[in-house]
């Protein structure tokens, strides 16, 4: 590796640090090799020419090396490689976990004007206020999403570019999306920076993640199909309905009953996709409801336990849990309730005076 | 058996062979006995199967045959008495149709801008929004009437000062809320509507660094001008104060200094044009002004006639005064009626 940051010192174009050309080097070998020259042209800091002769050869290996080539005869800096790592974990968002946080507003304001270089300039100011050796750098997207990527280091050390922490911001909404990195000591400082920048008073996190941003956009944003009363009939959409043969001296059983939980399904669910989260998770911490003759648990003591709900696609396992015929419809409220009230993870306490358990928001 | 076993052991055992057999025989003939019992007896519960079904299907018969003589001696009946049952029968007609009428109103009543229905704890409002003669997205509110009034759910976008508009009116007067609402998504789907046509439609224009934000009340861009020699590129930065109005309260065009004066008071035009018209209809200006440098104004075409259009989002509605139908036809043409478009509705009786 040294070798390599040898030889490309002596290239034309100027010298590019070693760890930067290793950091793109090992940027480029993490996307898969059909993605590549989408990637690279999303980045912008390659001229398109050398982009086009740039061929996707077999090995990876190659084609890393060539885009390695390429950035030090541009002399590409550690600003430049940032961005790239930021148009790489865009598109590949869903591989991080994300984790929501809402600000507000200490005193109720009025909406402003977002002026992104006043943002950029009080966000970089508050960090490198505490902390010197971090790498910051924005990059704003079509959908008006503005990706923050920060370096941490330490006094001591440079910034590990491998660890950074993203952060994802819509202009003029009180939520960021900040994808969970492993050091948590930094995150005091980054919710301050995030605040100051962007004019709220506080700032919390919410009791909601998730793999897919896009969806924990649609929970926050509302954007997810709700279904609301209404006079107007929404277009019927075309269903495939394969042509049943039935025999007229058949009769269903339980067609009413099927049709009523179609019903009150679409009433919960809507009609549309519904966000994709991976966890439902519930801790209980009620007490310990036995028949008389158990008394080998205390009464005093609450029942500690953990309820997990996992699957590739949690609600829309839900949706046709009641359709299967593996659950009642309708279903717990607490099960629905998850994207109206944008959280997937409970605490669900005793509700005082009531044998029931009730949900206890912290 | 202990006498057989104590007199000769193989008699006995041969014996007690024998007892088995014959009480296994005895066994197996009973069972056929009860199968054959029990095979009697599905045969005579199916034969009164039958029995009662041609009973019912005989009962059903002579039940149908009784209504139908029974209507008929009614007409019989009624035949002599002419005016009273017909015009029962007119007012029922009569009552069906204005239900009819009012359900179908209700129907398209979302084409007003706001309305509601009304749910088992409070009123659901719509609020649909259009620009240019396009209707545009509908969006709702689940309110709840308690004490104080409050938003169950809704799915106005975050963006919106939701919070804001109802601390100040929904407790005290709902139409206002209602209507400072709905002016709020207008003028932030008009304002998207004209960055979104601007984009996709003027390209040729734009030179590109679009800065805008989530409520589309700051919009920055540049765009090329032509003049009879070459072409200047112009900075223009749109500040939209007020965020119930779809026109900005702000607008600055620069550009470079090393460029003739006559460039110069041009901006001040732009500035001026933009300010006061809708971004899409300010390059449309350009765009004829380009064209053709003698015209000035287009015509408006002049939409009259029997049909009136309305053209909503991917199709478009005619509502036909010759028919007293209205069609839906799925199009997506580009083509708008420039200005506004007034629609009427015919609901005829016989439908």
């Amino acid at each position: 590796m040294a070798a390599r940051g040898r030889r490309g010192r002596g290239a034309a174009g100027g010298a590019m640090d070693v760890t930067v050309a290793e950091f793109i080097r090992r940027t480029v070998l993490k996307v898969p090799r059909s993605h590549i020259p989408a990637l690279l042209q999303a980045w912008g800091f390659l001229p398109a020419a050398r982009l086009q002769a740039l061929d996707v050869r077999p090995l990876k290996e190659a084609i890393a090396e060539a885009v390695v080539q390429l950035c030090q005869e541009n002399s590409a800096s550690i600003k430049e490689a940032a961005v790239l790592d930021i148009v790489y974990n865009h598109t590949f968002q869903n591989k991080r976990v994300w984790t929501v946080y809402q600000m507000t507003k200490a005193t109720g304001g009025e909406t402003d004007i977002f002026d992104f270089t006043a943002f950029k300039r009080k966000f970089k100011r508050r960090i490198q206020s505490s902390l010197i050796n971090v790498t910051i750098n924005f990059k704003e997207f079509e959908d008006n999403a503005i990706w923050i990527r920060i370096a941490w280091g330490t006094s001591y050390t440079k910034p590990n570019q491998y660890k950074a922490t993203y952060v994802v911001y819509h202009s003029q909404t009180p939520y960021a999306f900040i994808s969970k990195s492993i050091n948590r000591s930094n995150l005091p400082l980054l919710c301050q920076a995030l605040i100051v920048a962007s004019n709220y008073g506080d700032i919390r996190e919410m009791e909601l993640r998730s793999h897919c941003l896009d969806s924990l956009k649609d929970i926050v944003f509302k954007r997810y199909s709700q279904t609301f009363q209404t006079h107007h009939p929404k277009p019927l959409q075309e269903r495939n309905v394969a042509p049943e043969n039935v025999d007229p001296r058949l009769i269903q059983e339980d067609k009413s009953e099927k049709e009523r939980i179609q019903r009150v399904n679409q009433e919960v669910f809507g009609d549309g996709p519904q966000p994709k989260l991976e966890f439902a998770q519930y801790k209980l911490e009620t007490m310990f409801k036995s028949s008389p003759k158990m008394v080998n648990v205390s009464e005093r003591e609450s029942f500690r336990c953990l309820v997990k709900f996992s699957s590739p696609h949690l609600l829309e396992a839900l949706k046709s849990l009641a359709p299967a015929g593996m659950a009642d419809a309708p279903l717990s409220p607490l099960l629905t309730c998850i994207p109206h009230k944008a959280r997937n993870y409970f605490k669900i306490k005793e509700r005082k005076g009531v044998l029931a358990a009730g949900l206890v928001s912290p | 058996m202990a006498e057989a076993a104590a007199g000769n052991p193989e008699e006995g055992v041969l014996s007690r062979l024998e007892k088995l057999e014959a009480r296994a025989r005895a066994l197996a003939l009973k069972q056929e006995e009860a199968e054959q019992q029990q095979r009697q007896e599905v045969a005579r519960l199916r034969a009164r199967i039958r029995q009662l079904r041609r009973r019912r299907d005989e009962l059903k018969g002579k039940v149908s045959l009784q209504q139908a003589a029974l209507g008929r001696r009614e007409e019989a009946t009624s035949s002599g008495a002419e005016p009273v049952p017909t015009a029962r029968v007119q007012e029922r007609a009569l009552l069906q149709w204005k239900v009819e009428t009012v359900e179908a109103m209700l129907r398209v009543f979302y084409l007003t801008g706001i309305s509601g229905k009304l749910t088992e704890r409070g009123v659901c409002f719509c609020l649909s929004t259009a620009y240019d003669g396009n209707y545009l997205d509908s969006y709702y509110l689940d309110i709840v009437i308690t004490q104080p009034v409050r938003i169950h759910r809704h799915s106005v976008p975050i963006f919106i000062p939701l919070k804001r508009i109802a601390a100040k009116y929904l407790q005290t007067d709902v139409r206002c809320f209602l209507a400072t609402l709905s002016a709020h998504l207008n003028a932030y789907v008009g304002r998207k509507y004209q960055a979104d046509y601007l984009q996709k439609h003027f390209s040729a224009f734009l030179g590109g660094h679009w800065q805008k934000n989530s409520l589309y009340n700051m919009l920055a861009f540049n765009y090329d001008v032509t003049t009879e020699s070459s072409t200047f590129p112009f900075r223009v930065k749109l500040l939209y104060g007020d965020l119930d109005r779809s026109l900005p309260t702000e607008a600055s065009v620069s550009c470079k200094e090393d460029v003739p004066a006559s460039l110069l008071e041009k901006a001040a035009t732009h500035s001026s044009l933009f300010m006061n018209m809708a971004l899409h209809k300010a390059f449309d200006t350009f765009r004829k002004a380009a064209e053709t440098p003698d015209n000035t104004e287009g015509t408006v075409p002049h939409w009259a006639g029997q049909e009136t259009f309305l053209t909503a989002g991917m199709g478009h509605l005619r509502f036909s005064k010759s028919q007293a139908t209205w069609m839906r036809e799925i199009g997506t043409s580009e083509h708008q009626a420039p200005g506004l478009c007034h629609g009427q509705l015919y609901l005829a009786p016989e439908h």
